[in-house]
């Protein structure tokens, strides 16, 4: 019976490292771009949403203020810095990057301080559904509703919209979208910011459940990277499946074979590279 | 120009180095970190600026060769110069298992690939504390006393350090400019032309791997002996990152430009740590510094500064036609 | 202005052991200024630590200069939580400086390093680090350690709780894999033996770990009485923080055995902390006249509530610098020998450093955490429950000294 709980419990976890790894995933999909400040902008939503609840602000409204707020700083980066720097190795992308995620955890500490802080749960969701002996907070089940829908919708945005095919395309060849006649260079700037904003928005889910401190960047970039990897690069089922493998891997381990966990996800990435190259839903 | 591109040119810069850290720094450690790390470096560079592969795995080997001195000299008594060896035939074989499993993928997706075993490596030696010691590492690595030299004072391993720093760097700079060197060139600037001339691509790159796995793991035995500790740090993601970060900063495209790298990134932190707690924000400006106007990094910056003085002292229509060469330098493309 | 100041000095100190090769093994004047090296990680994910260190340093220092009438100076060596990184700084400090007196060392895996890089050098280490084998199996002459062993935290928090809980029979346990954390769970086997109670689960992680919420899952199917926390740091706030969001505190008592006091109440908040017990090293509320006394004066200084990052600073240099002005030497073995056996009115009351092993024996804490309505000022999260002091034998703690 446990591990039906860890399962559904795991999928829970899966459902947040689906929301942070898909941007990621986006963003190389169609830019070919190695952002190692994914795991920055997470941080930031978790930060911009502790920011705002401190100063009053309901839960509500700081969420998704939180997520638009990272969004716009992407979407800006991008057009001051990170265009310039498309056209160089990945070795400079890596560079960059790096940078700017030292630079925003840095920033963080200056302006937050090094000691993080608490985010509570939202009013009406503070409390726990109890099913026999199973226990689960509402917050954590209003987050995997709140994934499944924003899942969805995304999906259609991606496979039912002009803009999502523009984005397909895209990820194929650059020379597509400008065939196509549209503005290559804004489209990139708007996907940047969406697939940023994704991260910050899974920061701003995560912090009532996490809480804010200035390094918890570091730990979801590695899981982004899993996630991308075992998913396949670009792929937005990919992202979906392996972040709840993802998920489900690390609570089932809690039960089995607790100091394992994180090597079993390890090992996992580096024999599906091995067996499926493209990962498990990467597009050839 | 043509001097300063020449290896055996770069190997006098890199005696000069070692003979110059001692007048200028009064940190022994420091000295001797920067060569250790030059040692790195240069094997992070001979896969990345030479076989154009972007590792993230360096730390790996690294941790490897600092658990193999731990291991060995506090448990076995193994003899140093042994010890050595053996950690560079494990980080050799350790690269090659690394290297044969990574090459498979290319551009990011091998980079992925080294990054997945990074974390791999680190949770092995975190999960077998028993061998490792885990978070707590291996403590009182000795330093080397051979044949009656004592080597346990920090300037005299330095100057231990030292020699073997420019053997090793010696014999990397002879197989850059061997015929295996300039294939591996030559795989980098196009790996499909190499690999219709009849080039064994594959086996190229391992052996790149390998040797690059040897060199770091002997740094990473020299580094336990320094500081007298094999701490889990240096297998962590961290070092795979900075070894990297000290490679772009130097400049892809030649050896001493490894111990350039290295040296710099080194004393920089060294100097910002005491100025400043938030000295990591400093860093990433610098490298987003680099990566936009210094993609050749402090070497190329140096060609160009050279190139300049000598075309204005010379005014010799030459300068202009040399130009081109530096594109051709400019490699680094994963 | 604190690191301005900072690097002048560390200019200063470096030109004056320029100037003054000879400085090291010799007694100095009584004119002459003592330096204290603090190393301690001031950036990296530790670094509130450090932050708060630093500035009990200082404090030592400055009370120290009025109280000897001469300089007394700390120079803060960043650790970045590494422990390659601490060895080469304080090697540098050794050796460009002149410093043989180092308070600090937060990550057990820095202290131990540190620890026998003073002993190699004739010099002294003191630290709070949380590893036993500080002053157990790889203890040295020069190495002092401040904070309670894990034998003694969970003596003074689990035994006193299961006096007052005799109906709470099952307990589970959250440890972290590795021997800090094996250090705590046997000595918790152990009164879990003694007093009858089922031990009903314990769930190991790892040190990287950040998501509590599988592990809770298996606690809560245990059904336990009480839920023992034996992880640390940012570890233990996640563990708490899940914990409570899983409805854990309506259904047990949770006790976090090795809390790391005022930044981790801050950091949590009223709301998680209220009914929780947590062990403490320190806690700014201890009724002694050492303690009240650094309070006010923290107070006066840096407008802060002492915390025990700042508190152990503090009371490690001064230990430090008073015996190296009684000892009338800053070489290692003298101030070492000064230190050794010595008894003194400290932060937690009577201290004293045991001879056999350099562990200062002193209380630790049992603390409750207070509802909001209940604090006196923002800082008062927590009341003292009980606290004394249990150390094992230094033979049991298997230090051998050579």
């Amino acid at each position: 019976m446990t591990y039906l709980f860890q399962i559904f419990n795991g999928i829970g976890i899966g459902m947040l490292y689906f929301l942070l790894a898909v941007g990621l995933s986006v963003i190389f999909g169609l830019l070919q771009f190695v952002n190692f400040a994914h795991g920055a902008f997470y941080l930031l939503g978790a930060y911009f949403t502790y920011d705002l609840v401190e100063r009053g602000y309901s839960f509500w409204v700081a969420m998704p203020l939180a997520a638009i707020m990272v969004m716009a700083l992407a979407a800006l980066t991008e057009i001051v810095l990170l265009r310039r720097i498309y056209k160089l190795p990945h070795t400079f992308h890596i560079l960059v990057t790096v940078g700017l995620a030292l630079i925003i955890q840095e920033m963080t500490i200056i302006v937050w301080g090094p000691l993080g802080g608490n985010v509570p749960p939202p009013e009406g969701l503070n409390g726990v559904i109890i099913v026999g002996d199973f226990i689960y907070p509402e917050y954590r089940l209003f987050v995997i509703a709140f994934t499944a829908v924003l899942a969805v919708g995304l999906w259609w945005v991606l496979e039912g919209t002009r803009i999502g095919a523009i984005v397909r395309a895209g990820s194929e060849s650059s020379e597509n979208t400008a065939l196509l006649g549209y503005n290559t260079l804004r489209i990139n700037s708007a996907v940047f910011g969406l697939g940023a904003g994704l991260a910050g928005l899974a920061g701003a889910l995560a912090a009532p459940i996490r809480g804010v401190e200035p390094f918890m960047g570091l730990e979801a970039l590695g899981i982004a990277f899993v996630v991308v990897v075992i998913g396949g690069m670009g792929s937005y089922t990919g992202a979906l499946l392996a972040g709840i493998l993802v998920g489900v891997t690390q609570s089932v381990m809690a039960s089995l074979w607790p100091e394992g966990a994180r090597l079993m996800i390890y090992l996992g990435m580096a024999l599906v590279i091995v067996a499926m190259p493209r990962g498990l839903l990467g597009r050839a | 120009m043509k001097t300063i591109n020449n290896p055996i040119f770069h190997f006098f810069l890199a005696a000069l180095t070692v003979v110059c850290l001692p007048l200028f720094l009064r940190s022994g450690v420091l000295a001797s970190e920067i060569l250790i790390f030059g040692l790195a470096v240069a094997a992070c560079n001979l896969l990345l600026g030479f076989t154009g592969l972007l590792s993230f795995g360096q730390g790996i080997f690294f941790g490897v060769g600092s658990y193999v001195a731990g291991i060995l000299l506090t448990r076995y008594q193994i003899p140093v110069p042994l010890m050595l060896l053996l950690s560079v035939v494990l980080g050799a074989l350790i690269a090659v298992a690394v290297g044969w499993l990574s090459i498979r993928r290319q551009g990011v997706y091998f980079v992925m690939l080294t990054l997945a075993f990074s974390q791999f490596f680190f949770f092995l030696a975190y999960s077998f504390s028993g061998l490792t010691g885990g978070d707590n590492g291996i403590l009182d690595v000795p330093r080397p006393v051979i044949a009656g030299f004592d080597f346990t004072n920090l300037w005299s391993y330095y100057w231990f350090v030292a020699v073997i720093f420019l053997a090793v760097f010696a014999l990397m700079l002879r197989t850059t400019q061997s015929t295996f060197g300039r294939t591996l060139s030559a795989i980098r600037e196009n790996e499909a032309r190499a690999s219709a001339v009849g080039f064994p691509v594959r086996a190229f790159k391992i052996a790149a791997f390998a040797i690059s796995g040897a060199v770091t793991a002997l740094a990473g035995a020299l580094h336990a002996m320094l500081i007298g500790v094999a701490p889990l740090s240096s297998i962590e993601y961290h070092t795979s990152e900075i070894i990297l970060i000290m490679t772009i900063i130097g400049g892809s495209g030649n050896l001493f430009a490894s111990l350039l790298g290295a040296g710099t990134y080194m004393l920089l932190a060294d100097v910002l740590s005491t100025i400043w707690p938030r000295w990591l924000l400093l860093l990433g400006v610098a490298l987003i510094v680099v990566a936009l106007f210094m993609q050749r990094g402090l070497w190329g910056l140096i060609e160009t500064l050279v190139s300049h003085i000598t075309a204005t002292s010379k005014r010799t229509p030459n300068a202009a036609t040399e130009r081109p060469l530096h594109r051709q330098a400019d490699g680094g493309k994963a | 202005m604190i690191n301005r100041r900072r690097l002048l000095q560390s200019g200063a100190i470096a030109g004056a052991s320029l100037l003054l090769p000879g400085l090291a093994g010799r007694a100095f004047s009584a004119s002459e200024a003592i330096t204290v090296g603090i190393p301690v990680p001031i950036s990296g994910p530790f670094a509130a630590n450090g932050k708060f260190a630093s500035l009990g340093g200082i404090l030592a220092a400055e009370e120290a200069s009025r109280e000897f009438g001469r300089q007394v100076k700390t120079l803060d060596l960043d650790t970045e939580g590494k422990p390659a990184t601490a060895v080469r700084k304080v090697q540098d400090a050794f050796d460009n400086n002149g410093i043989k007196l180092y308070a600090g060392g937060i990550l057990s895996s820095e202290s131990l390093a540190m620890g026998k890089e003073a002993l190699r050098r004739n010099g002294v280490f003191i630290t709070t680090a949380g590893a036993d084998e500080i002053t157990g199996t790889d203890c040295n002459a020069a190495t002092f350690r401040w904070s309670v062993p894990t034998y003694g935290a969970i003596e003074q928090t689990v035994r006193p709780l299961v006096d007052m809980l005799p109906d709470a029979k099952r307990w589970y346990t959250i440890t972290p894999q590795y021997v800090f954390g094996d250090g705590l769970l046997n000595v918790a086997k152990d009164i879990f033996k003694e007093k009858g109670i089922e031990h009903v689960g314990n769930s190991y992680h790892s040190l990287t770990e950040k998501e509590f919420s599988g592990y809770l899952t298996n606690a809560i199917a245990a059904r336990p009485d009480v839920l023992l926390i034996l992880n640390f740091g940012s570890q233990s706030s996640d563990t708490l923080r899940q914990a409570v969001s899983f409805g854990l505190k309506n259904r047990m008592t949770i006790l976090v055995a090795w809390a790391s006091g005022l930044e981790q109440f801050e950091a949590l908040g009223p709301d998680i902390c209220e009914g929780v017990y947590f062990g403490a090293q320190y806690w700014h509320g201890v009724d002694t006249p050492g303690n009240q006394a650094l309070v006010k004066s923290v107070r006066e200084r840096f407008d802060l509530t002492p915390n025990y990052s700042l508190a152990g600073s503090y009371i490690l240099t001064k230990l430090l610098v008073d015996a190296a002005v009684k000892a009338g030497s800053i070489d290692g073995d003298k101030v070492a020998a000064e230190l050794r056996g010595k008894t003194y009115e400290g932060l937690t009351g009577e201290e004293t450093i045991r001879a056999q092993d350099n562990q200062v024996i002193k209380d630790y804490y049992l603390l409750k955490g207070k509802a909001k309505k209940d604090m006196a000022d923002k800082d008062d999260f927590a009341e003292i429950v009980s606290q004394g002091k249990s150390f094992l034998s230094p033979e049991d703690a298997g230090c051998k000294m050579g």
